[in-house]
């Protein structure tokens, strides 16, 4: 299977972005949902730490998935999609690639608002991205959890479109983006 | 005559400074230090200005750097001449007092696990002796945090000045303090990993003096 897309499927690079990136955004609700429990003590600080730290390499990958995205072509979506669908398909997309980015960011603006830095897995700290204030920082909780949520939504189209794409249609739009497959 | 003072105390982990030896033993060899013309200088004592001090600390937390500071502390050093050699530094830090800019860490700082703060409210440090170093001072003695005490030496400037009329003392260091050293972190505190075993402390205290 080739690295790079070709104009029927997705290559093994850009669909390991987005494996790599489903996965991790399952391993960062579980942290945050296990975190969200506990009392403060070490147990809640190693978990949330994890969970910064993953969310600053879902926003590393996403810039280099965008970044390969424009250096190779698309397999582009299936002749037969009526207009709405087209655009609900452009749209989720730009949706998807949109929250990836906003939710670390806020993540991140959110901790350096209440003044703790984050570090990337200890190897490095990252700069504050804004002054310590109580009530940003509560503005910001606000927004991580909303956009997580409308990420829930929109994902719920995505996974629709893609089965819509399998079971109704019968082509190959999901397949081109699964490992181990033909299409 | 009183031995000079000063100290520096520090809780976070924090440590605390070093005094000078007892003042009538110490007050021939700070007088052979003194520089060839210069008049002897009084034993002094100085007190510690709190609005134009600090005691703030450093540690990892998750593998990032913050910090922290002790509002509530006291100074007192006091010295056979001028300046510190040969001196006695004390210093009292109220670790209940301990800010990190976040309320709930600071409540977790001042628990059983970690400071302990109700049954061990004071941090100390006492210098009983004070030497001169190639870059400034050293100030030597007993760290007591938690209940637990170290010998610890810690390094310092000291430059005098005289501001509006008064007599005053700029004091500055910092020293690294191990936090398990003296069982700041009981439990699952124990672990480095998300808490930082090494506290840096560091001081910038205005002394005020008052010749006696």
């Amino acid at each position: 299977m080739a690295l790079r897309n070709t104009t029927r499927r997705w290559g093994v690079i850009a669909q390991a972005f987005h494996w790599v990136i489903v996965a991790l955004i399952l391993v960062q609700v579980t942290l945050a949902e296990m975190a969200d429990d506990l009392p403060n003590g070490v147990r809640k600080l190693t978990l949330l730490a994890r969970h910064k730290s993953f969310g600053i390499t879902i926003l590393g990958l996403v810039i280099l998935r965008l970044a390969w995205r424009s250096l190779n072509p698309h397999p582009p979506l299936p002749d037969n999609l009526k207009p709405y669908e087209r655009r609900l398909a452009r749209f989720s997309h730009a949706a998807l690639y949109t929250l990836l980015f906003a939710i670390p960011l806020s993540g991140w603006t959110m901790s350096s608002a209440r003044g703790f830095p984050v570090s990337w897995f200890g190897f490095f700290q990252l700069p504050d991205l804004v002054p310590k204030s109580q009530a940003l920082f509560e503005a910001l909780v606000t927004t991580h959890v909303t956009l997580v949520c409308v990420l829930a939504a929109v994902v719920a189209v995505h996974v629709a479109g893609a089965l819509k794409h399998h079971l109704v249609h019968r082509d190959d739009v999901l397949r081109r983006m699964l490992p181990f497959t033909r299409t | 005559m009183r031995s000079s003072l000063l100290a520096a105390a520090l809780a976070g982990t924090l440590l605390a400074g070093g005094g000078c030896g007892d003042a009538r033993a110490a007050a021939p060899a700070a007088a052979g230090a003194t520089a060839p013309g210069a008049p002897p200088a009084a034993a002094s004592h100085y007190t510690l200005d709190p609005a134009k001090s600090s005691l703030e600390f450093t540690f990892l937390q998750a593998g990032a750097k913050n910090t922290g500071r002790f509002p509530r502390f006291a100074v007192t050093l006091d010295c056979p001449g001028a300046d510190p050699a040969g001196g006695r530094l004390e210093v009292t830090v109220q670790v209940a007092s301990v800010d990190t800019g976040d309320v709930d860490r600071d409540e977790v700082l001042r628990s059983d696990d970690l400071f302990a703060a109700a049954r061990f409210p004071e941090a100390h440090f006492t210098a009983t002796q004070i030497v001169r170093t190639a870059g400034g001072y050293e100030a030597r003695g007993p760290l007591t945090i938690r209940g637990v005490t170290r010998e610890t030496q810690v390094p310092f400037s000291f430059r005098e000045a005289t501001e509006g009329g008064a007599a005053v003392g700029y004091m500055a260091g910092k020293t690294v303090v191990r936090r398990l050293d003296f069982g700041v972190g009981q439990g699952e505190w124990q672990a480095t990993d998300q808490a930082g075993n090494e506290v840096t402390v560091s001081f910038a205290l205005r002394l005020t003096r008052v010749a006696r």
